[in-house]
């Protein structure tokens, strides 16, 4: 176990930011925690990030208490923020080899440890130009690089996608998975719903400071138990068409929404073909079909009454 | 800790030095009132007065501008970043505060030396009484800075802030202007301004010899308003996000 987080609680005046969280990481485990904006997300990855004094409860990284041994525990610790937090005047090596000593590695190792996290963020050849000069990809990736120099056990990366390119957006992909595989784990905010799937092996999803729902993606969608939306778009809905396949099995709910019916199924593959056969033996002509499946996006609106990408 | 603390210091010189504005202000912009001063009237002491007032204007603004650069580093990032580093926060401060003194130290000495070889300002005494002097009273701007800092949101509030101190603190202070029969606040300003009670610490040292024996009531008043603003100041950077 290298995080464990008891009833953490953080009050701001009467707001109550962060109400009794449970958090258990082990290593190489990747987490996505989501929430919409004032979940207490940010505040409890503060207070885990050692820059907010917790009210209630404990956080123990690695072994350390937090709060008893601060300097042990946040020397097992990384931190991605969700802006580059970088020197803009000094270089990428010079920023480097500063946190790398903030962090505590000695003379000796400093250098390699550099030259490993440049290597592993794709950023060698650029290692000497000033970061002010840097493209906003290549920042996020040296912020990152600043995060895992001291290969710590726990890397807390907030959001470290938004606004980048694609092929930015892979490389930090891949750089995530490395580090999974070399057994840190993560902590892994995003409003994308594509990566946390992708990345993260658990979901936590806060609102209001509690958390509603922890588990894997697949957990989490079978226990809401969610449906397959079915859209198929025709040339003339009507309402006699829709009562007929909201009677075909499997359908739980038939919708008109402009052009298209949506059918709530949990079984679209069944479905499907009886509906298509059903509409061309009306004479109605079928322009595009759709069939979306359930997803932490869904799953995140139904438990928040948010969607995950306003944020 | 002291090789972080050192690292912490390189790294806001690099930074400052790398701006061209910030050496103009600190540096070129009160060498230029130095010499502007020399044209004035050499007696009764009105120009070696102006020339400590501009000295300790530059050293004041500076000083309070440079603490708040801790919140240009939150809006960076790069405080949130420190504190969550395996970095005691005394490391972290010490860092900072010995960059704040070593660069106002150093535009003080540059302000005097060339007030004395470039413009014949008559500095022949009390070397030691100065280096006190002018240590207790970076210690003292040191001090209000970080309360600022501790204080304000942006380093916008801080510099705005910063520079109505120090204008009211300098212009009213008894130091470019003697004043006359001066009213009830103009008193309470001077007698609260540490630019003014440092003026005239430094102009009775240069002029007319002081020993510190006889500058124990400055030296306490700045001494102990920075000592309380210090602590105000820490313990509220230390606590907020």
């Amino acid at each position: 176990m290298i995080l464990e987080v008891k009833q953490l609680e953080k009050s701001f005046g009467a707001r109550r930011a962060v109400a009794g969280i449970n958090l258990l990481l082990n290593e190489g485990e990747v987490l996505g925690l989501l929430g919409p904006n004032g979940a207490g997300k940010t505040t409890t990855l503060a207070m885990i990030g050692g820059l907010l004094q917790p009210e209630a409860g404990s956080i123990t990284i690695g072994g350390w208490d937090l709060q008893r041994h601060p300097l042990q525990a946040k020397a097992l610790l990384g931190i991605v923020p969700q802006e580059p937090a970088l020197y803009p005047q000094l270089s990428a090596a010079a920023n480097l080899r500063f946190w790398g000593t903030m962090q505590g590695l000695q003379r000796s190792e400093l250098n390699k440890a550099v030259a490993e996290a440049l290597a592993v963020v794709g950023l060698t050849e650029r290692a000497r130009e000033r970061v002010v000069n840097y493209s906003g990809g290549m920042k996020r990736r040296l912020n990152i690089a600043a995060g895992i120099l001291h290969r710590p056990k726990l890397l807390i990366m907030d959001e470290p996608t938004v606004g980048v390119d694609p092929q930015s957006r892979n490389h930090i992909h891949e750089t995530v998975k490395r580090l999974q595989c070399a057994g840190t784990a993560i902590i892994y905010t995003s409003h994308y719903v594509e990566e946390v799937e992708e990345l993260c092996g658990r979901v936590l999803i806060m609102d209001a400071g509690k958390v509603v729902a922890a588990g894997t993606v697949a957990e989490l969608l079978r226990a809401a138990g969610h449906a397959q939306e079915l859209v198929i778009k025709v040339n003339r809905p009507h309402q006699a068409v829709l009562s007929r396949l909201t009677a075909i099995p499997g359908v739980r709910e038939a919708v008109m929404v402009g052009q298209a019916f949506k059918l709530l199924t949990l079984k679209a593959e069944q479905v499907l073909p009886l509906a298509y056969e059903y509409l061309l033996s009306q004479g109605l002509q079928v322009s595009a079909i759709e069939i979306h499946k359930p997803n932490l996006e869904s799953l995140f609106l139904k438990l928040t009454g948010k969607s995950l990408r306003d944020q | 800790m002291m090789k972080k603390c050192l690292a912490i210091t390189a790294v806001g010189f690099q930074q400052m030095f790398a701006d061209p504005m910030y050496l103009i202000f600190t540096l070129a912009l009160p060498l230029l009132l130095t010499w502007a001063m020399s044209f004035l009237p050499r007696e009764a002491g009105v120009y070696e007065m102006a020339l400590l007032g501009v000295l300790v204007m530059f050293v004041a603004l500076n000083l309070l501008t440079s603490a708040g650069s801790i919140l240009e580093e939150k809006q960076q990032g790069t405080w949130q970043r420190l504190r969550s580093s395996a970095t005691p926060y005394r490391a972290i401060m010490a860092g900072y505060l010995l960059r704040f003194s070593l660069v106002a130290a150093v535009q003080a000495l540059l302000l005097l030396l060339s007030g004395k070889l470039l413009f014949g300002a008559p500095w022949n005494q009390g070397y030691g009484e100065l280096a006190v002097v002018l240590a207790v009273y970076i210690f003292a701007m040191t001090g209000l800075g970080l309360f600022l800092a501790g204080l304000f949101k942006t380093q916008g509030q801080v510099q705005a802030a910063a520079t109505g101190i120090v204008l009211v603190g300098s212009m009213l202070g008894d130091i470019f202007f003697p004043m006359e029969n001066p009213s009830t606040a103009i008193k309470f300003i001077t007698a609260i301004s540490p630019q003014s009670w440092a003026a005239h610490a430094l102009k009775d040292i240069l002029l007319q010899g002081a020993a510190l024996a006889s500058l124990v009531k400055p030296l306490l008043w700045m001494g102990g308003l920075g000592l309380l603003l210090l602590t105000a100041g820490l313990l509220r950077l230390k606590t907020e996000m």
